[in-house]
């Protein structure tokens, strides 16, 4: 504020490092590196949340299952009236869903049974009961499946069918009717959509048994009281709300990326050390250099100045440059490798795009994590150049 | 300005436990605008005496005292602003920034105040056209020969209007013709006021007109 | 204990901040013990050295220490999403015992660096360095002050539990709760109005007086009135809810981070209020400098809060 930018001292800290080039290129890799490491990770993480965050949009708002010795068992359908008794219940929509295990391919599709004329728990579901005649479905014995299914299929011989393993052993052939892609990318690529009975007769159910139950309230207010009043009408069952699935994603979610950011910080560490280092080796050249700035009249104060300018510019340099690459790699590319690492749940989950998702909070944490580390190593190798005695010049 | 040094004693120490007195028990007073040439042999201690008059190094024992000021205990950043403010040193090996051109060698002194870019541009100019070198500005200074290098230092001393100029052996790099140029261009400056101290033992200098005194130094005392 | 980004990324900075500030806190004890300036022994040299060090750590420090304060305030914000009941930072800071201990720590730590650079800048202006050892004391307290700021941070964040039920700031700051200021929601607000204005005149007037003392206890006062009038009369209108008194939730987007400009002027007007006074009392010489860009800042302040209420009146043609 008093002095107006020394813009000399500026152009004196480019041209110093522009004159020691090959040891600040090195500097400059290893930053970018870094950084650009960090950023990747944390638009991927963001990318995935914000995919979530739509997922957990679409979940139901209360969701009860029956335990048995801790377990998770089927529940009558015959509770239904007394759930939809409740004040401000709207719906109550009995699932049939589970997991089929598909062991030439060693993955497990996600099988989701459909009543047309029931309500549909999810828009997209009630979308493709539209789009599709579930009543045809049935007399043809066939199935509509997400664009990670198919694929699997198709590399394991099943053009257009499928051979289901029922639980005694029998056969059950479906073929495909049709496949879908939706924006929820994530969530829906291993899903096969059945019709209800047919999911019944894969995973060995009696006609009057669901997996579970969801309820829709319309009302979010009313969440934790319905919750509460089934929890006393059926105290064997286990009732989730929305707002206890969204926290504890969000969890699982942190503490995933938690454990990024640590190994994140062991690779800072080391580049702490690397900095230093190099900060640290003061060349002979070097030393001359700084004797002639304090001879002619350079305070130690104005080199360090001058360390800090010339850190800063390679740091918004490698920011900038890093934080480019990034966005290009994760948005453009797709993040090849880095995602799957991070996603790793089954392997038909990789096909999916991350949508763009960034905001000025992931910025402000690539860049406290980044920069004071780079100029904190600076610190003490810098001091001590600046600190050379201004008779090095008449030696 | 005013120069002093009073019962000044330098040691250097070399090893761990020898030490060579380079200056012992050493008197000198220059008044302003005084012309001084300090004369001895090599390794008579010339060099040290100008680089404790610049505060560049501490007597240890004695005092250095500059218009007033007691440089010899002055604190690291303060030497450093006095020599930005009142000093041109003029050093035996130049001591140039090599890879920098040499307009940008002449500003370096002036950097940390930040100055005027017009002013500075001014100065620079006048400089460059007082040493001829005018066509020289942008070239790297290694490229440069011997006597245009020192001519840059010369440039690069005077940029802060110094009040104190010190050479130490200015001709010791250079040829005849050359030598002599620079007496030249020290005797123009005799008449900015300024008081200059030149350490040499080139008999060029001995006995010039414009020199209004000549020390002899001899094993770290003055004879 | 949660590992959000944020939190990661906190810690990992107050590690770096604890281990240079010890650094700095070493030297600081060597200087304060044996700095003698007329001295010219080979220590000596040493320490005027190594002071520079100090220095360096420190500017370090606080330089990133001023943004990192917003970034708190932005991750407490944020984290009020995952923990149960928490609206904005307010509920979230109040969830662990000391938590407005660890605020008051915080700002108390920004005004201590701050004042530490002013005073280095002033010690290193004159040859016989008349503050060095008295900064290095200040230091040798700063660090006491970093160290357990530092411990706070790292309670606060282990302590922190997604599954505990914490209170919205709309409980914290109103009479029926049981922390210390409650007392003061059953004052009639319009008390308040004429308590900052009288401070706030007091602040104009010292600064046209140019009396050391006065700006620094006008100034003083101006931070705590300013905040309170704030719970209690200004922020109503920028959230135009007669019952919302939260300082924090002006920081978030809704209020278009108003919350933001308004603590960084407050900051800067009575930082430089407070540090130009107590530099003209040492100096003997008003430090006009200081006085200017701190009466700047308190009249910006001044100026952004009044107009919340004057414009809400103008387009309602009534007072909350
Ligand atoms: N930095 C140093 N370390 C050790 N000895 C030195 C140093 N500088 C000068 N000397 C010694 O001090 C004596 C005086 O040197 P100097 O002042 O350079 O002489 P001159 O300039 O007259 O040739 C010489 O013996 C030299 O070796
Ligand atoms: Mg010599």
């Amino acid at each position: 504020m008093k002095n107006k930018f020394n813009f000399l001292l500026l152009d004196f800290a480019i041209s110093s490092i522009f004159r020691r080039g090959s040891k600040n290129i090195f500097i400059f890799f290893v930053f970018t590196l870094l950084i650009f490491l960090l950023s990747s990770v944390l638009f991927i993480s963001n990318s995935i949340k914000s995919e979530l965050d739509t997922t957990l949009n679409a979940l139901p708002d209360i969701t009860v299952q029956r335990l048995q010795a801790g377990r998770a068992i089927n529940i009558p359908t015959s509770r239904i009236n007394k759930l939809l008794a409740i004040d401000g219940v709207k719906a109550v929509i009995p699932r049939v869903w589970g997991y089929y295990y598909f062991a030439n391919a060693g993955v497990n599709f996600s099988v989701v049974g459909i009543d047309k004329f029931d309500d549909q728990y999810k828009d997209l579901y009630a979308k493709l009961c539209d789009k599709f005649d579930f009543d045809k479905l049935q007399d043809k014995k066939s199935m509509i499946v997400g664009k990670g299914v198919q694929k699997i299929l198709k590399s394991n011989f099943y053009n257009g069918y499928f051979n289901f393993i029922k639980p005694d052993g029998s056969l059950e052939k479906l073929t495909i009717a049709g496949v879908f892609s939706d924006d929820t990318k994530l969530e829906s690529n291993d899903v096969i959509l059945l019709p209800m009975e047919k999911a019944r007769d894969i995973f060995g159910m009696s006609k009057n048994e669901a997996v579970d139950f969801v309820i829709k309230v319309p009302n979010p207010v009313e969440i934790p009281n319905i919750a509460k009043k089934i929890r006393l009408l059926y105290p064997d069952c286990r009732v989730i709300t929305k707002e206890d699935l969204s926290i504890s994603y969000q969890n699982i979610f942190d503490y995933k990326s938690g454990l990024f950011l640590a190994l994140f910080i062991i690779s800072a560490f080391t580049f702490f050390m690397i900095i230093y280092d190099k900060a640290s080796g003061i060349s002979s050249d070097e030393k001359k250099e700084i004797g002639i700035l304090k001879a002619v009249g350079w305070t130690i104060d104005d080199v360090l100045k001058e360390k800090f300018y010339e850190a800063f510019v390679i740091s918004f340099i490698s920011f900038i440059t890093a934080l480019s690459l990034a966005i290009f790699y994760v948005y453009f590319l797709n993040a090849p490798l880095l995602k799957n690492i991070f996603i790793g749940y089954s392997s038909l989950k990789p096909e999916f795009d991350l949508p763009f998702a960034f905001d000025f909070q992931t910025f402000a944490i690539i860049f406290f994590l980044t920069v004071p580390i780079y100029i904190a190593a600076t610190i003490i190798p810098s001091w001590k150049t600046a600190s050379l005695n201004a008779d090095e010049v008449m030696r | 300005m005013m120069i002093e040094l009073k019962n000044v004693t330098k040691e250097f120490k070399v090893g761990t436990h020898d030490k060579i007195t380079a200056l012992k028990n050493v008197n000198i007073h220059i008044k302003k605008g005084e012309v001084v040439l300090l004369k001895g042999p090599s390794g008579s201690g010339k060099s040290t005496i100008l680089s404790l008059i610049a505060a560049l190094n501490k007597p240890t024992s004695g005092e250095v005292i500059v218009d007033g000021k007691r440089v010899s205990k002055m604190a690291d950043n303060f030497t450093s602003l006095f020599r930005r403010e009142h000093i041109g040193f003029i050093f035996q090996k130049f001591n140039l920034i090599p890879t920098l051109s040499a307009k940008e060698n002449v500003i370096v002194p002036l950097i940390p105040s930040n100055p005027d870019q017009e002013k500075l541009n001014n100065r620079l100019r006048e400089l460059f056209g007082q040493f001829s070198i005018k066509s020289k500005m942008n070239v790297i200074v290694k490229n440069l020969s011997g006597g245009e290098q020192q001519r840059v230092a010369i440039a690069r001393a005077l940029i802060n209007n110094p009040r104190i100029i010190i050479a130490d052996e200015p001709t010791a790099n250079l040829d005849e013709k050359l030598s002599l140029e620079f007496i030249k261009i020290m005797r123009n400056l005799k008449n900015s006021n300024s008081s200059i101290v030149i350490a040499s033992h080139d008999p060029l200098f001995f006995n010039l007109d414009f020199i209004d005194r000549q020390i002899d130094i001899h094993n770290g005392a003055i004879i | 204990m949660l590992l959000t980004p944020e939190i990661i990324t906190i810690l990992t900075l107050d590690f770096i901040f604890a281990f240079f500030g010890l650094i700095a806190f070493i030297i600081s004890i060597n200087i304060v013990r044996k700095w003698n300036l007329n001295s010219t022994t080979p220590t000596q040299y040493k320490l005027e050295k190594q002071s520079f060090l100090v220095a360096t750590i420190i500017k370090y420090i606080f330089i990133i220490k001023l943004p990192l304060f917003l970034f708190f305030i932005f991750t407490a914000d944020k984290l009020s999403d995952i923990i149960t009941g928490a609206m904005c930072a307010a509920g979230v800071v109040s969830s662990v015992s000391f938590g407005t201990s660890m605020f008051v720590y915080k700002i108390l730590n920004l005004y201590l660096f701050g004042f530490w650079l002013v005073l280095n800048h002033y010690d290193l202006k004159k040859e016989n360095q008349p503050y060095t050892r008295y900064k290095f004391m200040l230091y040798v307290l700063g660090f006491f002050l970093l160290s357990i700021e530092i411990y706070y941070d790292i309670s606060f964040f282990t302590s922190l539990d997604v599954s505990k039920l914490v209170s919205c700031c709309g409980t914290i700051f109103s009479a029926a709760s049981s922390s210390s200021i409650s007392f003061i929601f059953s004052i009639n607000k319009i008390y308040f109005v004429y308590l900052f204005y009288i401070s706030f005149t007091f602040v104009l007037l010292s600064y046209l007086f140019k009396n050391s003392i006065a700006i620094f206890v006008s100034n003083f006062i101006y931070i705590f009135i300013a905040i309170i009038s704030l719970i209690m009369f200004f922020g109503t209108y920028i959230y135009q809810l007669p019952t919302h008194h939260c300082p924090f939730c002006l920081l978030q987007k809704n209020y278009y981070y108003i919350g933001y400009i308004l603590y960084v002027a407050l900051y800067a007007g009575t930082f430089y209020g407070i540090s130009g006074a107590i530099m003209s009392k040492l100096e003997h010489k008003p430090q006009k400098f200081y006085y200017n860009i701190s009466i700047i800042f308190d009249i910006i302040y001044a100026l952004i809060v009044s107009a919340y209420p004057i414009v809400y009146f103008l387009r309602n043609g009534v007072w909350l």
